[in-house]
């Protein structure tokens, strides 16, 4: 579960502290540039490291650099509570003048406080091996280190790591992008649904429950769907599908005309059995009511909300008053900035409520600027 | 694919944001039919609530008879607040209206006296309904529910856990 996330210099934020303990689902809302997709992508640099990219470059650009100031690392702390262990790793990049790719100028992991690693430049120490004794090696500055160090097994705290890593679920759907058609298999979704079809086939050839899962949910939002087939095109290549059946009558439907709303009740579908079955998760929606119709909002911000708990969490933004409303104020986060020469401040809406700033109903505000 | 009007539904309309907060907690609670339930935009006061019975609803809940409401209000320490407003609920529709809320001015006062926030009531009460167990429904800002309570259970809680 993510505790906290510490980002300096990277876009709009600067000193940026988000501290979010037993907090299981949380909305982020502000207006347009207020930074709350800047965090997606801050938490989209340590999701690819658990998937193994390692070169910085496939990481982080110049422009990341918050208003341009390079002279500054770009500094990235995450620190997550995973089977009762508190995980830190932190990651400062830096581009010294006259140099054309980003390298890193420190980086570490502790686990329970201890340090697993620590490393400066291109100097890493292995602060323990299994043979008890410390071990230090060379990494090109322009590689992270934390994909290339190798887990002693399955249940060694640095795997966990990165397996929550690079199941972290960061989703900002396109629709128009999200094909049925699969070559392959993946529990890797990218954030705009480009491998849908993928994921669904990763999710159910390996957990084949799962789809008891999927099929529920999209029953209750699609009543008049009959089935979901996959069908084998080539050796390795399958496309997806969606029967219907209504009034004695029936259709089947590429998976990729149906409608944009559709498409994102297949997301959350998956989601949902994904937490399920390799959960917990954690999971970053991108205004998750984006495409649906006002009836549908409210329902699939709650169905995600009671999912994503026991260990799981959502972070969701929108700008939807139906969404907004699903949330409290203890576990809605406003963000806002001045201009865009400023950095992004965040305050609870709890904390608006205390002073007095906010006062009735949210969206009125929220509409009237008052909080913002 | 809509909340079928024609099946038995439940709208809940609250007086205020506290109120709504408290429907969240409620909805959160996996045992409730999420999808029999439908939240309305804040009345705006308790007053505005019973007035918007007459005003808003009317018409459709006679269209829809499977639909029912209940009004999530403050009482502001006036136990009698529901009888003596009983008679601006529509006669032919006071079977399927239902007023319930907290006994004192404002809903966190019962946050402050259990420790536990608005959404966390919402969803202790629905826990507490789902285990038939009368709970945080026993405390004394929210005891004074229990007629409406009873009435609830017989023609509410059937589709809505």
């Amino acid at each position: 579960m993510l505790q906290r996330l510490y980002i300096n210099n990277f876009r709009c934020l600067k000193n940026f502290d988000l501290s979010v303990k037993e907090m299981s689902s949380v909305l982020l809302i502000g207006k347009n540039g207020s930074g709350k997709s800047a965090i997606r992508f801050a938490l989209e640099v340590f999701q690819k490291i658990g998937r193994g990219i390692n070169r910085v470059k496939d990481l982080v650009q110049h422009k990341d650099f918050g208003w341009g100031q390079s002279k500054s690392p770009i500094r990235l702390e995450i620190e997550v509570l995973l089977t009762g262990q508190m995980y830190r790793y932190v990651l400062a990049l830096e581009l010294p003048e006259k140099f054309k790719e980003l390298r890193v100028l420190e980086e570490q992991l502790l686990i329970a406080g201890i340090p697993h690693y620590t490393r400066e430049g291109a100097q890493v120490t292995l602060s323990k091996t299994s043979r008890d004794v410390e071990a230090k090696f060379l990494v090109d500055w322009h590689l992270i280190a934390l994909p290339v160090i190798q887990a002693e097994s399955g249940t060694d705290p640095l795997n966990i790591f990165k397996t929550w890593l690079s199941h972290m679920l960061l989703l900002a759907p396109i629709p128009s992008l999200m094909k049925g058609d699969s070559i392959g298999e993946t529990l890797e979704p990218e954030s705009a649904g480009g491998n849908f079809g993928e994921w669904l086939s990763g999710v159910l050839v390996r957990y084949p429950s799962a789809y008891s899962v999927i099929d529920k949910y999209l029953r209750e939002v699609i009543p008049d769907i009959q089935d979901i087939q996959n069908e084998v095109m080539s050796k390795d290549s399958k496309s997806l599908s969606v029967g219907f059946e209504a009034n004695q009558a029936t259709m089947r439907v590429y998976f990729e005309d149906l409608s944009d709303g559709e498409k994102c009740f297949f997301i959350c579908a998956i989601v949902l059995a994904a937490n399920k079955f390799y959960g917990p998760l954690f999971c970053f929606w991108d205004e998750p009511d984006n495409y649906l119709s006002l009836h549908e909002v409210g329902h699939l911000i709650i169905a995600l909300r009671r999912v994503f708990r026991n260990g799981a969490q959502i972070f969701m933004t929108s700008h939807n008053p139906e969404a907004i409303r699903k949330f409290s104020d203890e576990n809605t986060l406003v963000l806002f900035r001045d201009s865009h020469l400023e950095p992004t401040r965040c305050k609870s809406l709890s904390e608006f409520v205390a002073s007095g700033e906010l006062q009735g109903d949210l969206v009125n505000a929220l509409i009237l600027g008052d909080i913002l | 694919m809509n909340t079928n009007r024609y099946k038995p539904h439940l709208l809940v309309l609250p007086e205020d944001d506290d109120n709504r907060q408290i429907v969240n907690g409620f909805l959160i609670e996996a045992r409730v039919n999420q999808r029999s339930l439908q939240v309305l935009q804040l009345a705006g006061g308790w007053d505005n609530a019973f007035d918007s019975i007459k005003e808003q609803y009317a018409t459709q809940m006679r269209k829809y008879p499977e639909c029912r409401i209940v009004l999530l209000i403050d009482f502001d320490h006036d136990q009698d607040r529901l009888e003596k407003n009983k008679n601006r609920i529509p006669p032919d529709l006071s079977d399927r209206v239902f007023v319930i809320g907290i006994l004192s001015k404002k809903p966190k006062d019962i946050c402050k006296e259990t420790g536990m926030n608005l959404e966390k009531i919402g969803e202790e009460l629905a826990k507490n309904c789902a285990e038939n167990k009368t709970g945080l429904w026993d405390h004394k800002l929210l005891s004074h529910n229990k007629p409406e309570l009873e009435r609830m259970i017989q023609l509410v809680k059937p589709f809505l856990f």
